[in-house]
Order: structure tokens, then sequence, then C-alpha cells
């Protein structure tokens, strides 16, 4: 049923139409049709259809003021239908002037609204970064909570807790850890190609210095990552659980390596094996004071920690002491470092060009087994508990 | 006046011969008492042929006593007690040593020597015990 309001509205319509017949019977002449850009509403004229737009215009729009609608019937004919309402419509400037606002306007609504979509775009782009590290820093967490539970029952002598919190610069750490080992493959595999292709000496010596420096850029990380957290470092949590059973202050023990690898080079001159011997000696000499400065810390550390009454709430004087302690640690993990770039270096000065190549290839070629076997052991078939 | 220094005195220990230890002891007992406190450092330092000084408790001198003794060299040790102490000896190593006294460090034959960094790179690069013989600190 219509009711009254509409029964006007329907009136009104019904006038719009007698108009626009009467408009278009009295202004047929093309030249004023200026105003006018679509030119196929003209000529072709519709008033049923035009009747049916404006209806829909009216249903959807209620209210909206009368003299208004016609900005905004139908989108592609509107240029036709501005100035249709009223006998006495002057098509002037005023018109032309509504059409270039109205096209104005339209293309501002256009950008305010491709820029809201951009920055839409964007700020969904920074939550997805922002959720991708987070689920990274998760990720290692479990990790680390994994390698603890293994390394935290080997390591007595040297692990002295675990710290469990992984911030940000850690995580930085652990991310350039891996950005490391792919070099370092990427590195192994060019010196490889380069040895079984008999390049010059000069180029497999060039590849060799690289490689090293590699590994030195490496305890230059792990020092960074030390002043961070130190317990994170050397309790090797960096790496995998195989590597770390072998730990020894934050990363290999050097006597260990020159006893496994020494044997895989040869042949060596007499020389050469007494140098090598030496050097493995000297390692393990070096290694033993370090080892026995470490076990001095710590007995230093849990004599302060137990110092004065073990009655909570008294021990904040012990535990800033503690922290000195503590901080000594760091100072480990460079000496450690600094005994295995020496030692690196030695083994390239007694060996020649190619044996170091050769070596280096070794060393490397160790570690990722033992890289492989964390995973093959995380991996294992078990059978339900 | 004599003051009393607290440094180590060398305890018995299983490395080296014998006759070492009592050259070494022999040596820490030569060191005149009498001469004046501000010298006394300077004194150790050239009496000795090889001191280690470090501070109190602190564990890389430790680890330099230590990575000396499995040599079969007995250091003689200088313990520098608190940050008095400290300032006094950096005044009177001044004039032996260019840039920042840094502990521990190590005198081999009466001359600044290092630090651990420069003990380890020369005892790997085998350098260190032939200097050490050289000084008289080691015999073959």
């Amino acid at each position: 049923m219509i009711g009254a309001g509409n029964w006007k509205r329907l009136n009104w319509i019904m006038v719009c139409v007698e108009n626009l017949v009467l408009y278009f019977l009295t202004n047929m002449d093309p030249s004023s049709s200026s105003q006018f850009v679509s030119s196929r509403n003209i000529g072709v004229y519709d008033p049923i259809h035009q009747f049916t737009i404006w209806e829909e215009h009216f249903k959807s729009n209620g209210d909206s003021s009368v003299y208004e609608p016609e900005m905004k019937l139908n989108n592609q004919s509107e240029d036709a239908s501005f100035g249709i309402l009223g006998t006495s419509i002057k098509y002037d400037h005023q018109e032309a002037n509504k059409v270039t606002n109205k096209m104005q306007r339209r293309l501002a609504q256009n950008r305010e609204a491709a820029r809201k979509s951009r920055l839409k775009k964007k700020a969904h782009i920074q939550q997805l970064e922002s959720c991708r590290l987070k689920l990274l820093q998760v990720e290692q967490e479990l990790d680390h909570t994994k390698q603890g539970l293994y390394i935290g029952g080997g390591l007595d002598s040297n692990n002295l807790g675990f710290a469990g919190s992984v911030n940000s610069e850690i995580a930085t750490f652990k991310m350039e850890y891996e950005h490391w080992v792919e070099e370092l493959n990427r590195q192994m595999l060019e010196l490889k190609g380069a040895l079984s292709a008999h390049s010059s000496d000069i180029r497999i010596g060039e590849l060799v210095n690289g490689l090293m420096n590699h590994y030195f850029k490496l305890f230059c990380m792990k020092s960074d990552a030390a002043k961070v957290d130190v317990f994170y470092v050397i309790t090797g949590m960096w790496k995998t659980t195989a590597e770390g059973f072998f730990l020894w202050i934050g990363g290999f023990r050097p006597s260990e390596l020159l006893k496994v690898l020494v044997p895989l080079i040869e042949p060596l001159t007499e020389e050469q094996r007494f140098d090598a011997y030496n050097l493995e000696k000297s390692c393990r000499q070096a290694e033993d004071a370090l080892s026995q400065g470490m076990e001095k810390l710590q007995g230093m550390l849990v004599d302060t920690v137990a110092a004065g009454q073990l009655v909570e709430g008294t021990y904040i004087p012990q535990m800033d002491i503690a922290i000195e302690r503590l901080e000594a640690l760091a100072s480990f993990v460079n000496q450690a470092d600094h005994l295995r770039q020496e030692t690196l270096q030695q083994m390239s000065r007694i060996l020649t060009v190619r044996q170091t190549a050769r070596w280096l290839l070794a060393l490397g070629e160790y570690f990722q087994r033992l890289r492989d076997l964390s995973k093959l052991w995380t991996n294992r078939p078990r059978e339900p508990a | 006046m004599h003051q009393a220094i607290p440094y180590m005195s060398s305890h018995n220990n299983n490395f080296g011969n014998i006759n070492e230890n009592y050259y070494s002891n022999k040596k820490k007992e030569n060191h005149a008492s009498s001469k004046g406190e501000e010298k006394m450092i300077l004194n150790m330092v050239s009496e000795n042929a090889v001191i280690v000084i470090g501070k109190r408790g602190c564990c890389m001198s430790h680890v330099v006593k230590r990575l000396l003794q499995s040599l079969g060299v007995n250091p003689a040790i200088h313990e520098v007690e608190e940050e008095k102490d400290e300032v006094i000896v950096a005044r009177e190593l001044e004039s032996i040593i260019e840039g920042n006294v840094q502990f521990p460090m190590v005198f081999i034959g009466g001359k600044l020597f290092g630090g651990l960094d420069r003990l380890m790179a020369t005892h790997i690069s085998g350098e260190l015990v032939p200097l050490l013989k050289q000084a008289g600190a080691l015999w073959l």
C-alpha cells in the first residue's frame, strides 16, 4: 500500500517526467546541449527507464531533500539529468560548475579513499612483520627450552644456570648466526670446487683467508652477544644439541679438534706432524689454564652467594658482588675465542695452503655432521610413552 | 721501612723441577726489603725472571699463573689489593709502560711482556717457551 507521503513523492515524480519530456521536445537543438556531457541519453530518452531510476533513488534515499536528488541520480546520466526539474531552468555556467565541482569532489573522494587504503595496507604489513618477529622469538624460546633440557644435564662444570630469557638482541644474534652458517657452507662449497679444479695456490689462499676471517667474524659476534647475555653464549644455546654436548666455554675445544682432524690431512711432513703435536699440547695447556680460572670463578661465585646468613632478604650486597663476578664470565668467553682464533692461525702457518684448505673443509664438515646428528636425534622415531 | 706487601709466595706445586723452584725462591728472597716503597714494584720486576701483577681475586690472574706453571715456570705474583694500591702501582709502572695499565700483566726478564692475550698468542705460536728460557725462567 502506498502511504500519503509516498503519494506526494509519486506525484512529484510524474511532474518531473512531464518536464523532462517537455524539455527534450522543446530543446532538441544539439548546440544547446553543451551542458550535457553524456550524449547517449539525448535523443534516446526513455522516461520509463528514468522514472524507474528516480523511483529507486527515492526508495533508498528516504527523506533527502526533494530538490537535491537530481545530483545523485543515475551516475552515468547525471550530467544529463541535472537541470531537468522546473520549467524555467537556466542551463548556464552555474550548472557547468556544478558538473566540474561534482567531478572534483568525486576525484578528491577517490584520492582520499586511495590514501586511506594505502595507510591501511601499510598498517597491516607492519602488524604482520611484528607478528613474524614475535613468532620467531617464541620459536627460539621453545628451541632453547628443549636444548636447555639436554644441555643442563651434561655440563655441570661450566653450566652456571639456564637463563631462559631471550631478548631481541639475542634473537638477532641467533638469526645472524643462521646466516653465518649459510655463508660458511657457501664458502666451503666454493673452496671445495677450487680444490678439485686445481686452482692456483693464490686463489686457494684467498678462499682460505676468507674462510678464516669468516670464523673470526663469528668470534666478534659472540663477543657482542656475550655482553648482552653471557649465559646464552657460554652455554652454547645458539648451537645444536650435539655440538652443545662437546661445548667448552661457549664453543669448540681446540685441542679436541686438532686431535680429530689432523690425521685426516695426511700426508704430513715430519716437521709438520711435530708442529701439529706441539700445537695440540699448547692448546691443552691453555685450555686447562682457562678451565681452572673458570673453576675459581665458580668457587668465588658460590662463596659470594652463600656468604652471610642464608636468611631471606639479607643477601642484597652479596648479589652485587656476584654480579661483578658474573661480568668476568664474558672475558672468559673472549679469551676462549681468542684461543680458538690463534689455533686456527697457527694451523695455517704449519700447513701449506692446500693442506689448510683441506683442514678447514674437514672442520666445517665435522660441525655440519654434528648439526645433522642433532636433527636426526631430535626426529628419531620414539616409542609412545 | 719495609712494608708487608701481600703477595703470594710460591706454594708447593707439582710443576717444574726442584732446581727451578729453588732458584725462583732464591730470587724472591733476595728481594731487598730495605729498598724504598716507591721502587718496590720496579725492583720486583727487574729482579724476577717472571712476575705477574694482578688484582687480588681476579680469575684471569689465576689463569695466567696456571698457564705459566704448566710450562714449568714459577712466576712471582704480586697482588694489587685495592683501588689506591692500583694507582700507586700504575704510577710506578708508567716509567716502563706506555699506555694504560691493564691487569693482569706479565713481566718477563724485567720487561713488560703483556697481558693474557699476548701470553696465549705467543704460547700457541710456540714462541713463549724459548722466550722464557732466554729470560732464565725455564731450565731444560
